[in-house]
C-alpha cells in the first residue's frame, strides 16, 4: 500500500496540476470564442473533472505507475524462479504477491482520484482566476458537480484499481525468458491495462449515460 | 554525480526526490545533443536501422492506437452528452467532441498508448543490450551507438507518432460518430455538421505539431532509461517502468507549455 500510494504522489500531482491547468486554459480560451461569459467554465470543469476526468487521468497514471511496477516484479520473479519456489514451499503466489497489491491498489486508487482532483482543481483555479480573471467564488462552484457523479467516479475508481493489478502480475507471471522477458512483460501490462482503462470507461460512461445518472 | 545522502525523513525523500530529477533531466539533455550532434553529421546514422525502426513502431503500434482512439472520440462523446442532455444544444456536440479530441485528448492519449507501447519496448530493447554488453560491443567494433541505434529510433518515433496522430484523430471522430448515434441517440449527421462548422483545422495541426515534440520527449526519454540499465531482468524492468512514468510527465508538460504557446 506504502509503495503504491506514497510513491506515486508526486507523479499524480505533477500530471493532474497539469492537466488542470491546460482544461481550464482550454475552456476558457474556446468559450471566449463562443460564449460573451466565462462564468460557467468553473463549475463545469470541476465537474467534468470529478466524473471524467478525474478518475480516467489518474487510473491511466497508475497503470503506467503501479502496473509497470508490478509486471516489473512479479515478472523478474517468475524469470528467476522465485515463483516456483514459493508453489513448492506451498505458499499460493496469487495468494501472497496478488491479493495484497490488489486490496491496495483499489484503496489508494480512490485515495489517488481525491487528491488528483484537488490537485487539478487547485491548479486549474490559479490558471482561471490569475490568467482569466473569473472571480474566485464563481469559479470555484459545486454547481457543476452532482451526486451521481461521485457515485460514478466511486464506481470507476474501484474498477479501474481492481483491473490493473490483474492484468499486470498475469503479465508478470506469464513472463518468460531473462531480462528481455521481463520488459517485454512490463510492456504488454502498461498497453493491456492503459487500454482496458479506457475501454472499461466508455463502458461505464455510457450505461451510467443510458441510465440516467 | 554526487550520490545524496541516505536519510529517511520526510525531507529528505523530498530533497533526493528533486536531484534525481534534475539529474535525469541533466542526462537527457546531454543525451538529446548527442542526438543532434550525430543527426547533424549525416553519415553517422544508419540508414537501414532507421528504416526498420519505421517499419517496427508503425506497424506494430497501429492497431492498440486506432483502438484507443476510437474509445477516446466515444468516450468524449459521452463525457459531452452529459451538458447536451442538461441544455439541450445538440449542435455543440460536434465541436465540443472535436476539440477536445484534435487539441488535447487525442495526442495526449495517442501519445501515452504510444510511450506505453514503442517506448517501453524500447527501453526493454535497448536495457537488455546494455545487460548482455551489447553496447560495448558495439563500441568495440568502432560503430557510434547514438548514431547506429539512438538516432534511428529518435526520427522513427518522431514520424510514427505524427502519422498515428493523424490516423487516430479521424478514428477517433469515427468513433465518436457510432457512439453518438448508438448511446446518445443524436443523428450522426448533426455531429459531423458540427464537426465542419466549428472550423477545426487550428486544433488539428496544433494536435499534430504537439504530436511530434511528444514522439521526440518519448524516444530521449525511453532511450536514457534504456541505456540506463544496471543489474539483470529486474533492472530492466524497472528502467522500462521509469520510462514509461517520465514519458507521461514529459508529455502532460510538454502538451502544457505547446497549447498556451499556441494560443
Amino acid at each position: 500500500m506504502y509503495s503504491i500510494g506514497n510513491q506515486s504522489l508526486v507523479f499524480i500531482a505533477l500530471t493532474l496540476a497539469f492537466l488542470g491547468l491546460i482544461l481550464v486554459y482550454q475552456a476558457s480560451y474556446q468559450a471566449l470564442k463562443v460564449l460573451p461569459d466565462l462564468t460557467p467554465v468553473g463549475p463545469v470543469f470541476i465537474g467534468t473533472m470529478v466524473r471524467v476526468f478525474g478518475p480516467t487521468v489518474v487510473a491511466l497514471m497508475l497503470a503506467t505507475r503501479v502496473g509497470a511496477g508490478i509486471a516489473a516484479e512479479t515478472g523478474s520473479m517468475t524469470v528467476t524462479d522465485q515463483i516456483e519456489a514459493m508453489k513448492v514451499t506451498n505458499a499460493d503466489p496469487v495468494e501472497y504477491l496478488v491479493v495484497p497489491r490488489f486490496i491496495a491498489s483499489i484503496i489508494m486508487m480512490i485515495v489517488l482520484w481525491v487528491f488528483g482532483v484537488l490537485v487539478a482543481v487547485a491548479a486549474g483555479t490559479l490558471i482561471g482566476t490569475l490568467r482569466f480573471g473569473i472571480q474566485l467564488r464563481t469559479f470555484l462552484s459545486l454547481s457543476g458537480t452532482t451526486m451521481s457523479d461521485v457515485w460514478v467516479a466511486l464506481f470507476k475508481c474501484v474498477i479501474f484499481g481492481a483491473a490493473i493489478p490483474i492484468l499486470a502480475a498475469d503479465s508478470g507471471f506469464k513472463a518468460t525468458g531473462g531480462s528481455e522477458g521481463v520488459g517485454w512483460a512490463t510492456t504488454k501490462a502498461v498497453v493491456h491495462s492503459l487500454f482496458t482503462v479506457i475501454l472499461l470507461d466508455f463502458l461505464i460512461s455510457s450505461i451510467a449515460y443510458r441510465f440516467g445518472w | 554525480m554526487s550520490k545524496p545522502v541516505e536519510t529517511d525523513s520526510f525531507l529528505g525523500n523530498f530533497g533526493r526526490t528533486f536531484i534525481t530529477a534534475f539529474q535525469t533531466v541533466g542526462a537527457m539533455t546531454l543525451l538529446q545533443l548527442r542526438i543532434f550532434r550525430s543527426l547533424l553529421a549525416i553519415k553517422n546514422f544508419d540508414y537501414d536501422e532507421s528504416v526498420t525502426q519505421l517499419f517496427k513502431i508503425g506497424v506494430r503500434s497501429l492497431p492498440v492506437v486506432i483502438a484507443t482512439a476510437a474509445f477516446v472520440g466515444a468516450l468524449m462523446v459521452v463525457a459531452s452528452g452529459n451538458f447536451v442532455r442538461a441544455t439541450g444544444a445538440t449542435t455543440l456536440i460536434g465541436w465540443a467532441a472535436g476539440t477536445a479530441v484534435f487539441s488535447e485528448v487525442g495526442p495526449i492519449l495517442i501519445g501515452l498508448m504510444f510511450s506505453g507501447r514503442v517506448g517501453a519496448n524500447n527501453t526493454a530493447e535497448l536495457g537488455t543490450m546494455v545487460v548482455t554488453n551489447q553496447i560495448d560491443a558495439l563500441r568495440v567494433l568502432g560503430i557510434n551507438p547514438i548514431g547506429y541505434l539512438i538516432v534511428p529510433r529518435f526520427m522513427a518515433m518522431i514520424v510514427m507518432l505524427f502519422f498515428l496522430t493523424a490516423i487516430g484523430d479521424l478514428f477517433a471522430l469515427t468513433g465518436g460518430a457510432i457512439t453518438c448515434r448508438a448511446v446518445l441517440g443524436i443523428d450522426m449527421r448533426i455531429y459531423w455538421q458540427g464537426i465542419l462548422d466549428s472550423n477545426l483545422l487550428s486544433e488539428f495541426i496544433m494536435g499534430l505539431v504537439k504530436a511530434i515534440f511528444f514522439g521526440g520527449a518519448i524516444a530521449i526519454v525511453s532511450c536514457h532509461w534504456g541505456l540506463q540499465v544496471t543489474g539483470g531482468a529486474r533492472g530492466v524492468g524497472r528502467a522500462v517502468n521509469d520510462s514509461v512514468v517520465t514519458s507521461a510527465i514529459a508529455i502532460f508538460m510538454v502538451n502544457f507549455f505547446i497549447t498556451v504557446l499556441w494560443t
